[in-house]
Order: C-alpha cells, then structure tokens, then sequence
C-alpha cells in the first residue's frame, strides 16, 4: 500500500530521518514508536508529503509520489490524517467540518455529504454535536470529529500523529476505542503513538525508531518481549 | 460670537447630496482596495521572490508618498502623459483604492500569518487545493481577526476621502467649500460637513461592530 525507500529528511544541518526503508501492506495497523525526536511524526509526515524527503522515494499504490509529476493533492485525497492537535477548522460546525473537503474535493452534493458526515458522526459517537462549534467541546470529542472529518474522503490509510498525546488522561480512551473500531474494518493505519498498550494490543506490527533511524520492527509480542536491540530495551525499560 | 445657521439653510439641501458622492466612491474605494489589498497580501506570503519583491515594492511607494500627490499625479499629471482626459470619480476611486491597498495588504498578511499553520495542514491532508483553501480556510479566520484593523483603514478612508475636493470631485467637503464662498460665512458650512462626517464614520463603526459579532459566533 505505502513503502518510502532510503527516505532521509534533513532540517538544514540536523538529518531528521536516516535511510528510511519500510513498507505497510494493505490492511495493515503498523505502530511507530520511539523516544521524541526520534523522527516519528516526521516519518509519518513524509508518506503523504506534508513534508517532502530531501533524498529517497514514497511509493502509494504502485505510484511513485515523490515524483515531482504527481499531484500531492490527487494522492492525499486517498491518504487520511489525523493531528496531535486535531486541526479542526474552528469557524465551521462539527458536520461542515466533515463534510467540507467531499463538497469541496470529492464533489459531492451536500445532502449526499450531510448523509454520509451524518453516518460517521453516530460512528464516532458525536451525533448530538453536529451543530456545535469545535470550540464547545472536549479534546476527546474534537479528535474524534477530527477523525470523522479525516474518514469522510473514504481513503485507502490513515496516518495518525500521535492522536492522544494532547489529551487529558480521562479522554485517551475514547479516541482510542474509535481508533480501535476502525481495524475491524480492515482500514489500513499507520500511528504515531506513546500508548504502549494500545500498540501492544491493537497493532499487527511495530516500527522503532531512533535518532532518525528504524532501528527494528516486528510483531508486537516478539518486540515488547524480546526487543532485539539495546535501544529498544532501553526504551522499554522507561516506559512500560 | 458671530454665528448664523439661518443663512445656509437653504444650502443644506445642496450640502446633503455631497453625501452620495462620498458613499459612492468610498465604497467604490473600499471594496477596490480590499480585493486589490488580498491580492497583494498573497503575492506578499508566496515562496516566489519577485511576485513577493513587486508586492512589496509596490507598498513602499504607496505607503511611502502622501495621497494627496497620488491623487494629483493621477489626476492632473497622467493625462498630460497620455492624453487620456481621466474621470474626476475615476482617478478618485484609483488614487483611494491603490492607497488603502497598500495597507490593507499588510493587515491582511499579518491576519494570514497568525491563523495556525495547522490549518492549512489540514486542508492541505483532506486534498484542498490552495484556492479554496484559502477562500474557505484561511481568509474567514485571519478575516475576523483582522476585523477592527480593517475597520480602522476603512474609517481613515472615508475621513481622508475628504482631499478629492482638491480635484473639484463634488462630495461633502467640496460643497461645503462652496457655500461658504458663496455666502461669506465658513464656519457654518463646515461645522455642518464635520457632523455629517462624524455621523457617517459613527454608523460605519456599529456596522463594524455588528459584523465582527457575527464572525465571533462560533466563538
């Protein structure tokens, strides 16, 4: 589905990703995890070219999308994504918010959005706040429209960037219980997460990175029991 | 004290059309310049450096010479240039218009600037092409920020308007002008052009103030 090939990203003089090389298959939940700074958000950026690698290639569906012909924005119509700070558009109601890019990119009818924004509100649990402003609610209820808002383009992976992390502990759980609903539909996903357990628990596969590199990936059981590195054990050993 | 408001009774009439003319072309100006002003505003945040060096060149010297003189050189020295007799409404509505752009721009980039980058993330992840993202994301936020900015540029447009009478333009200021000539006596005709310019800019402030309660809805 996504691979990226020797991908580095560089800031200036600070090398943030180093040769990065990975691929997630269709239906996959691959976990990044790893210490902060580690590159993890902006490994995840690259796969829909929020950020652009200095060297190396993204592949998304047998297209090579770093290829300076594509059209990012044709590709990232099919790439949904999820932000720590949820990034909802605070002058538009919870259902515009989700409704607005099928308008506007898918070019849907608005009934046709309404019904399907509508549909995935009840999915998230937020169909008695359609006409809130974002503004009037919790964190855990804005990630969850924000998760809504990133469903409505029906895409083919979603990228979540460490979706919990600004949340009160309190409301960790329910982002991650939708979260959880969506691998039983096969979605594919990619998530940038801190939640050990739920990485342990809901992920086919775990990708640890290091100071800019994938230092080890593999299942989860076999990388929280048997981490093959000392990097890994010794993250493990600060956060479990 | 020498004052006498019975003499220009008969001149109110006459004074009160002026009212029209300035709306007319301040509006005209307004509008001109805001969209001339966005315009500007986002040649000023591209990545391309001679779009952003025009742009910001073109501030320079709007902002860097009196409007008195835009008005004149537009008025009375182009068509010594070209020979185009211009329009006493035309040039008026030019020389307010390109001005209030200048400024108006850089209201609008700093508006720009201080929406959350995120935003344009998040439109640009949902596969928003730049256009309506900016119309739809960007603007409605930086606009009703920028809101009592703005509303400050259109209130010093609308006093300033007053200078087209140096070009003859038939507004408030002019007439009053007129009459004082006519009848000897300026205080009167002025006093009255002064409330009918605070009385104008007091409306166009709760208009302001109206529409920013409107922007500040989702709040």
């Amino acid at each position: 589905m996504i691979s990226t090939q020797d991908i580095t990203k560089k800031f200036g003089d600070n090398t943030v990703l180093k040769n990065i090389t990975a691929t997630i298959g269709q239906g996959e939940v691959v976990a990044v995890i790893g210490p902060s700074g580690s590159g993890k958000s902006t490994f995840l950026r690259c796969l829909n070219l929020l950020e652009q690698p200095s060297s190396g290639k993204v592949w998304f569906q047998d297209q090579e999308i770093t290829n300076s012909k594509i059209n990012k924005m044709e590709i990232r119509k099919n790439i949904g994504m999820v932000f720590q700070h949820f990034h909802l558009f605070p002058h538009m109601t919870v259902l515009e918010n989700v409704t607005y890019a099928p308008i506007k990119v898918k070019k849907l009818k608005r009934e046709q959005a309404n019904e399907v924004g509508k549909e995935l509100l009840a999915k998230v649990g937020l169909t008695d706040k359609e006409a809130s402003y974002p503004n009037r609610l919790s964190g855990g209820q804005k990630q969850r429209v924000a998760i809504a808002r990133a469903l409505a383009m029906d895409p083919d992976v979603m990228l979540f960037d460490e979706p919990t992390s600004a949340l009160d502990p309190e409301m960790v759980k329910e982002v991650l219980d939708v979260m959880k609903d969506l691998t039983q539909t096969g979605m594919t996903m990619v998530v940038v997460t801190h939640e050990m357990n739920f990485a342990r628990e809901v992920a086919d596969r775990i990708m640890f990175l290091d100071d800019g590199k994938l230092m080890e990936e593999g299942e989860p059981e076999s990388f929280f029991m048997k981490p093959k590195t000392e990097r890994a054990k010794d993250f493990l050993d600060k956060v479990l | 004290m020498n004052l006498d408001f019975s003499q220009i009774v008969p001149y109110v009439p006459f004074i009160l059309e002026g009212i029209w003319a300035t709306l007319k072309f301040v509006s005209v100006s307004i509008v001109f310049g805001l969209i001339l002003g966005i315009v500007l505003a986002l040649c000023k945040i591209t990545k391309k450096p001679f779009i952003k060096w025009l742009a910001d060149a073109y501030t320079s010297i709007f902002r860097g010479t009196p409007l008195i003189l835009q008005l004149w050189i537009i008025y009375f020295a182009v068509p010594q240039l070209t020979g185009y007799d211009i329009e006493i409404f035309l040039s008026a509505v030019l020389a307010f218009g390109l001005n209030s752009a200048a400024y108006v721009s850089e209201i609008i980039r700093a508006g720009i600037l201080a929406v959350d980058k995120g935003q344009t993330e998040a439109a640009e992840a949902l596969g928003v092409p730049y256009k309506p993202m900016m119309i739809n994301i960007i603007l409605p936020q930086a606009l009703k920020n920028i809101l009592p900015a703005l509303m400050n540029e259109f209130i010093t447009l609308t006093k300033e308007s007053a200078l087209v009478a140096t070009i003859g333009y038939m507004d408030i200021m002019r007439r009053a002008q007129i009459v004082g000539a006519d009848i000897y006596r300026n205080f009167e005709p002025l006093l009255l052009a002064g409330v009918i310019y605070w009385v104008m800019i007091f409306i166009l402030t709760r208009l302001g103030s109206a529409v920013e309660r409107r922007m500040r809805q989702s709040d």
